[in-house]
């Protein structure tokens, strides 16, 4: 099959089984799962090949080496906006770690779901599953996981959400890539409300879907001002194009200050806001944690939160149109001061957490910003780097982390205990002689996020924004990533030790149980990538191990840009830095939380004072909306645009229109009709003294014979014509 | 055969009065007969226009399957039937929309001889306005379509509704449906007046109601007239048409018979005056409006985007404010026809521009695409309405495990409504984002809030509906909600696959307007 | 050939006897009868007229025979009306049935 061929039809499986699920099969778990799973599975083959494919062409990714097709799709006047597929060098790298975590998430989701166990007791849709009872050959009741009520559903969703993944990556224009987005954001919405009778849950997705569309409408008129200078949305029709960025870069905007170029990419960069939950718009992305484990995975390492920043890697030639490669223009400088304040600002947040999920949701936030700060300051490869080092990684870790709640669940069935949060760090400890895979994965993911030195993928990537920071003399840039960098390995190895080193703290732990294979078999292959991806993107110049192995990642994805980036000079210095964080933090996170007991409060909590609250309680950013943004907003609807403006203004105008109409007729009726007209007229000079008697007098001519009348008709007929004989003729 | 191919038009138009008449002879107590006479016989003009499409062609200028009869010789008026790509669409869209509401009708039980019959009346009106080219016939098809909306209204409306009427003088209860069926016939009378002032005027001034003929003369015309100067009573005619169709698009500030209109009528009334009767006034805007006044539009194009966009921001913020599920609903038409009128706006703005093509697109085709998630939506509140007796979100709630395919359905609706792309309403809503923006870029950036608000509304209705804990009240006993049923599936489905195509392959549909808008206004 | 005041003479005369006799009778049948008389009368002169002048013009024989529908359905109507009012008030001479009186 032509790749072309096979690249338009990556979206189709996952899509037809969410059809087909939703449609057919949902009464049966069974197939519904392996549909899922298949599809997931073909559409992960496909990639593969169109892997593979692009790596044997030589030169890919520059001119016309690249797979491309495209239709017309919307006619606009005499010409047409046509949409298409492509892949380059920047699509394939993310299309490579997109297929992989997806088929992972998908075989996951069957452990995580209790395939195969019996029907809960009391379990209704809409709710997580509370556990059944079960009576073994020896008569005795044990409380078992139950299976999810809607499994077939949750494989449905899970479908359309890798849908709109893969429809994003292998678009060749903005427009489905924007098509892809939205899709994903509707899955977001139905699968972190999953547990929709849960208000929390419910509540969640609605912030999820709301804060992410905030961005995408300004997305949206990103879109439309691009097409309107251009005329069109292809990637290699305007980044690919120096002529367009040229002109581009020398219109004004009439906005700031700012080139065309700089508010387009502003305007869509806002959208990456919404979708990578970065500051301001990053308060939905914890609370997305409400879905099932699965579906955090899902959200934030292979689909939705790396889909913004592949999107602004996209976009990083109209960014950096009007740069020339020193100091950053003003766009590039809100994007490198958003990802930065984002990337220290959710580290310090996570420090202060309990629940296992949201310190890994902060963690992701940090991230991403760092991978934002890259690119605001123009340092491409190095965010692509980490963009795919981190989707791997993140994908591990939370995979793991569902797999630790998973165990203590089995623990609280155990106890019988539901007053214990099996997700609270403080509820765990010495999950390690319990769940070893877990662990050991939980691990590598762990070392990875912190960057952990020459063995995990992260190292190499976030060291390489580190450096780029460096050698172009960002300072500060450099010491606030450090500082988060620094934060991140504290924070990671607080959870590392709270969770699995040390001993049990509660009862719940001590019966926690390793989970099934569908769900360490993914927690295995993801670790490899964790450890190993790192190695295809070595610096050249990196001291001993640089040269071993080429610089794939920094030639391959290069190729993607019309002047290729070059790398950037060697220096220890940031090594140093990168070095000193990892490992630091790492160390100072085991050294305060190694021997925490059962019921003793944080320890940072004496030292941070009157701080820990306020980063445990995200800095009040929640509340600070609820006041200044929901409800004024809630007023404006509810109050001011329904009941004063419609209700009252404008109907209050017509029905004073309507009642004085109202009043000139009742006024005409009482004082001129019933006085004037029927009783002095009517009844007094018509009935009384005219018409009346006259017609009594009239009333004679009434004989009610039929032919006394005829006997009239006649005569006056033959009045008139003598009449007429004798006037006219 | 052949009477048919010379008389497409008409026999499309006629139908439906020739079914009411025959519904006319059965006995009314033969309910089951008349329902099928009604809904078999709405599929026939349905039939013939799938045929009409076939045979159009959309490359040809000017109007097509043109039929002409004298009709009224002393003032020169004729019945003067044709179509162009526009008036295909909108045609099609009523012939679709009018057997789903028959169907959705099955569950009236009331006086139902009477109710079939003025649905089809209805449709004749309808399509009359659509298809008519001689001014005068538009206009008497324009006030005929108010007839049988107002009894359908005023005596199958929802029966126990209140309507507090406020004003500075006092205020009183009245009953909703007298009040809002009340409402709609004066509203849309009052701007009819201007209307008709107007349109005798031009009759009367070149001897002609043709429709082309007057675009012509009209455009033409220098001089004066009663004294005043032609631009000037230009300037007047044009405020005349205008309010009349803003009246019916709706526009705000006048959109509040909305809300009280689409509240109260019965499902399948409201089915049809959020899926055809707003549309007849943005049809209006784009027959007659911007071909006869293309100066006068182009000088007022910035009022004109501003009323969109206070309809588009302020209908979102309205729609979010309810707690009554139909009338959240109807908001959300305020805010969607506000798109429409943004991109006749824009396109007022640089007639003959390729981005006023794209606004008209744009605009077109969100006619059509909110002609059917609005069906789609009033008739699914209907199907809970009918069920639980009540409208009130408060009262609802975790409803999704008792109505599971329910749910289902009403959010791919709802989904379509909010414009996510891949399906229908994305498309037209990004057309006339794109083809505003350049021309009106401020207005656009503003209406982007109501795109945003358009998300919370939504999102608030399936909240209310279908998330969040179970109110226990509708899962057992007497109060027990039961699942939609297959007609109302096979009612919903047609809408759902058209929504799914619109969004994924336009291309059918926009071409024909795409091309139709380069022959109207280049 | 017949001249035309022949038939006129005809015409007339059957006119008058039968509006004397709608005048003059007092038995509603036989007033009936004398409408009858009285529309043929017309239904000559028309016939005779056409005769008389332009054959191609067939305005008269039209007329004619719209007369006849006419009086076929005066009859029937008329009839019914006075088999009504026989059942009614037992009588069908005119003078007595006067509840139109003052």
């Amino acid at each position: 099959m032509a790749t072309e061929t096979i690249v338009w039809l990556l979206p189709l499986p996952p899509l037809l089984a969410f059809f087909l699920i939703v449609l057919f099969t949902n009464k049966s778990k069974a197939l519904s799962h392996s549909i899922g799973v298949g599809a997931a599975l073909l559409s992960f083959v496909g990639s593969m090949v169109v892997f593979f494919r692009a790596l044997s062409v030589e030169h890919f990714g520059e001119g016309e080496h690249i797979f491309a097709s495209s239709i017309p799709w919307l006619p606009t006047g005499d010409t047409f906006l046509r949409v298409g597929v492509q892949i380059d060098p920047l699509s394939a790298v993310v299309l490579f770690f997109v297929a992989w975590t997806i088929l992972m998430i998908f075989l996951y989701s069957v452990g995580y779901h209790n395939f195969g166990q019996p029907k809960g007791d009391h379990d209704h849709p809409g709710l997580p599953p509370h556990g059944a009872t079960v009576t073994d050959a020896h008569g005795h009741k044990h409380t078992v996981l139950s299976v999810e009520p809607m499994y077939s559903r949750f494989f449905a969703f899970l479908g359309l959400f890798a849908a709109g993944m893969y429809t994003l990556v292998i678009s060749d224009n903005l427009l489905t890539l924007f098509v892809g987005w939205e899709i994903m954001g509707l899955c977001s919405y139905l699968l972190i409300g999953f547990w929709y009778a849960k208000p929390s849950a419910r509540n969640a997705a609605i912030k999820a879907f709301m804060t992410t569309r905030v961005g995408d409408v300004f997305m949206l008129l990103g879109l439309a001002y691009l097409y309107s200078a251009t005329g069109t949305l292809s990637y290699r029709e305007i980044f690919y194009n120096q002529e367009v960025l040229h002109h581009l870069a020398e219109t004004s905007s009439h906005v700031f200050g700012l080139s065309a170029a700089g508010l387009i990419a502003l305007l869509l960069f806002i959208g990456t806001i919404g979708k990578s939950a970065q500051w301001p718009l990053h308060i939905w992305l914890p609370d997305a944690m409400e879905g099932p484990t699965p579906v955090s995975a899902m959200i934030h390492a292979a689909t939705m939160v790396s889909a913004g920043v592949y999107m602004v890697i996209r976009i990083f030639p109209l960014l950096t149109a009007d740069w020339h490669g020193h100091d950053l223009t003003t766009a590039m400088s809100v994007v490198a001061f958003i990802g930065t304040f984002t990337a220290i600002f959710a580290a310090t947040i996570a420090v202060a957490q309990n629940d296992i999920k949201k310190v890994l949701a902060y963690s992701t936030i940090s991230q991403l910003g760092f991978m934002i700060s890259a690119l605001g300051m123009g340092a491409y490869i190095a965010a692509a780097f980490h963009l795919v080092t981190h989707a791997f990684f993140k994908a591990l870790l939370f995979l793991g982390s569902g797999s630790v709640i998973h165990g203590m669940e089995h623990g609280v069935l155990h106890t019988g205990n539901h007053h214990v949060d099996p997700q609270d760090m403080w509820n765990m400890g010495g999950l390690r002689k319990k769940m070893p895979i877990t662990f050991w994965t939980f691990l590598i993911g762990g070392f990875a996020l912190s960057g952990f030195p020459l063995v995990t993928a992260g190292f190499w990537s976030k060291d390489e924004i580190l450096a780029d920071a460096f050698a172009h003399g960002h300072w500060a840039i450099l010491i606030t990533l450090s500082t988060a960098a620094l934060l991140t390995a504290f924070y990671t190895m607080r959870q590392i030790t709270l969770t699995f080193l040390g001993e049990p703290r509660t009862k719940e732990a001590e019966h926690a149980h390793e989970t099934p294979w569908t769900m360490t078999l993914p927690l295995a292959v993801l670790a490899v990538f964790a450890l190993g991806y790192g190695w295809v993107g070595i610096p050249e110049h990196f001291p001993g191990l640089g040269g071993l192995l080429p610089n794939w990642f920094h030639h391959f994805v290069g190729a993607t840009l019309l002047e290729h980036p070059e790398a950037v000079e060697f220096s220890p210095i940031p090594l140093g830095i990168s070095l000193l964080v990892a490992l630091g933090g790492l160390t100072l996170g085991w050294l305060v939380y190694k021997d925490v007991k059962a019921g003793q409060p944080d320890p940072l909590q004496k030292p941070l004072g009157v701080l820990y609250p306020f980063l445990q309680n995200k800095w009040y950013f929640d509340e600070f909306y609820a006041f200044f943004v929901i409800k004024p907003m809630t007023w404006i609807s509810e109050e001011f645009s329904y009941k004063w403006m419609d209700r009252q203004l404008i109907d209050g105008i017509l029905h004073t229109v309507a009642q004085t109409a109202l009043w000139i007729g009742s006024s005409l009726r009482n004082y001129f009709d019933k006085p004037i007209i029927n009783e002095l007229l009517g009844d007094k000079l018509g009935a009384y003294w005219t018409f009346q008697p006259a017609g009594r007098a009239l009333s004679k001519a009434q004989t009610g014979r039929v032919q006394s009348y005829l006997i009239g008709a006649v005569a006056v007929f033959l009045l008139v014509a003598a009449a007429l004989y004798l006037f006219i003729f | 055969m052949d009477f048919i191919n010379t008389h497409l038009l008409s026999t499309i138009l006629f139908f439906p009065v020739f079914a009411a008449l025959v519904i006319l002879f059965f006995p009314k107590e033969q309910v089951a007969l008349i329902r099928w006479t009604a809904l078999l016989s709405s599929l026939v003009p349905f039939g013939l226009t799938v045929w009409l499409w076939t045979m159009f062609d959309p490359q040809a200028a000017g109007f097509q399957f043109e039929e002409i009869y004298p009709w009224y010789e002393a003032i020169h008026s004729s019945f003067h039937l044709g179509i162009d790509g526009l008036s295909l669409s909108m045609v099609l869209l009523t012939t679709l929309l009018t057997p789903l509401a028959l169907l959705a009708s099955f569950s009236v039980q009331d006086k139902v001889k009477a109710y079939m019959m003025l649905f089809l009346f209805l449709e004749t009106g309808m399509l009359g306005v659509f298809l008519a080219m001689d001014l005068l016939i538009f206009f008497v098809f324009w006030e005929i379509g108010l007839v049988p909306m107002y009894f359908l209204i005023n005596q199958w409306g929802s029966p126990k509704g209140e309507r507090e009427v406020w004003s500075p003088f006092g205020s009183y209860i009245t009953s909703a449906r007298n009040y809002a069926s009340l409402k709609f016939m004066v509203y849309t009378m009052a701007g009819s007046l201007g209307l008709l002032l107007a349109v005798q005027m031009l009759g009367v001034l070149f001897q002609t109601y043709d429709l082309a003929t007057l675009v012509a003369q009209w455009s033409a015309f220098d001089g004066t007239l009663f004294g005043m100067d032609a631009s000037r009573v230009k300037v007047i005619a044009f405020w005349a048409f205008t309010i009349a169709f803003a009246l019916k698009v709706p526009v705000w500030p006048f959109h509040t018979w909305l809300p009280d209109a689409h509240t109260e009528a019965p499902t399948a009334g409201s089915m049809i005056l959020a899926g055809v009767l707003l549309k007849l006034g943005a049809y209006g805007f784009l027959r007659l409006v911007l071909p006869f006044y293309p100066v006068e539009a182009q000088q007022y194009a910035g009022w004109m985007a501003f009323l969109a966009t206070m309809a588009i921001v302020f209908g979102a913020f309205a729609s979010f404010g309810q707690t009554d599920f139909k009338r959240l609903v109807a908001y959300s038409s305020v805010n969607h026809m506000g798109f429409v009128l943004l991109g006749i706006a824009a396109a007022a703005k640089a007639i003959g521009t390729p981005d006023a093509t794209i606004a008209l697109n744009g605009a077109v085709l969100q006619m059509f695409n909110h002609g059917l998630s609005a069906a789609g939506m009033f008739f699914l509140v209907g199907v809970i309405y009918e069920r639980a007796h009540t409208r009130d979100l408060d009262k609802f709630g975790g409803l999704f495990p008792i109505i599971p395919v329910y749910g289902g359905i009403l959010i791919f609706t709802s989904m379509a409504s909010l414009g996510l792309p891949g399906l229908n309403g994305f498309v037209s809503e990004f057309l006339v984002v794109r083809g505003s923006f350049p021309l009106l870029p401020v207005f656009t950036a503003v209406s982007m809030l109501g795109l945003l608000f358009t998300g919370a509304y939504i999102l608030k209705g399936i909240r209310k509906v279908l998330h969040g804990p179970l109110n226990e009240h509708w899962a057992h006993g007497e109060h027990k909600l039961t699942d939609i049923n297959l007609r109302e599936i096979l009612v919903m489905a047609p809408l759902m696959a058209l929504i799914l195509i619109l969004g994924i392959y336009p291309m059918w549909l926009l071409d024909v307007i795409n091309k139709a808008m380069l022959l109207l206004f280049s | 050939m017949i001249p035309l005041s022949w038939f006129l003479y005809l015409s007339a005369v059957l006119f008058s006897i039968g509006l004397y006799g709608v005048l003059a009778r007092k038995n509603a049948i036989a007033i009936l009868l004398g409408v009858e008389l009285m529309l043929n009368a017309v239904n000559i002169n028309l016939v005779a007229f056409w005769r008389m002048g332009n054959l191609a013009l067939m305005t008269g024989q039209v007329f004619a025979i719209i007369v006849f529908a006419v009086a076929a359905a005066e009859v029937a109507v008329g009839l019914s009306l006075v088999i009504s009012v026989y059942r009614r008030h037992n009588t069908v001479i005119a003078d007595e049935l006067n509840l139109m009186k003052w």
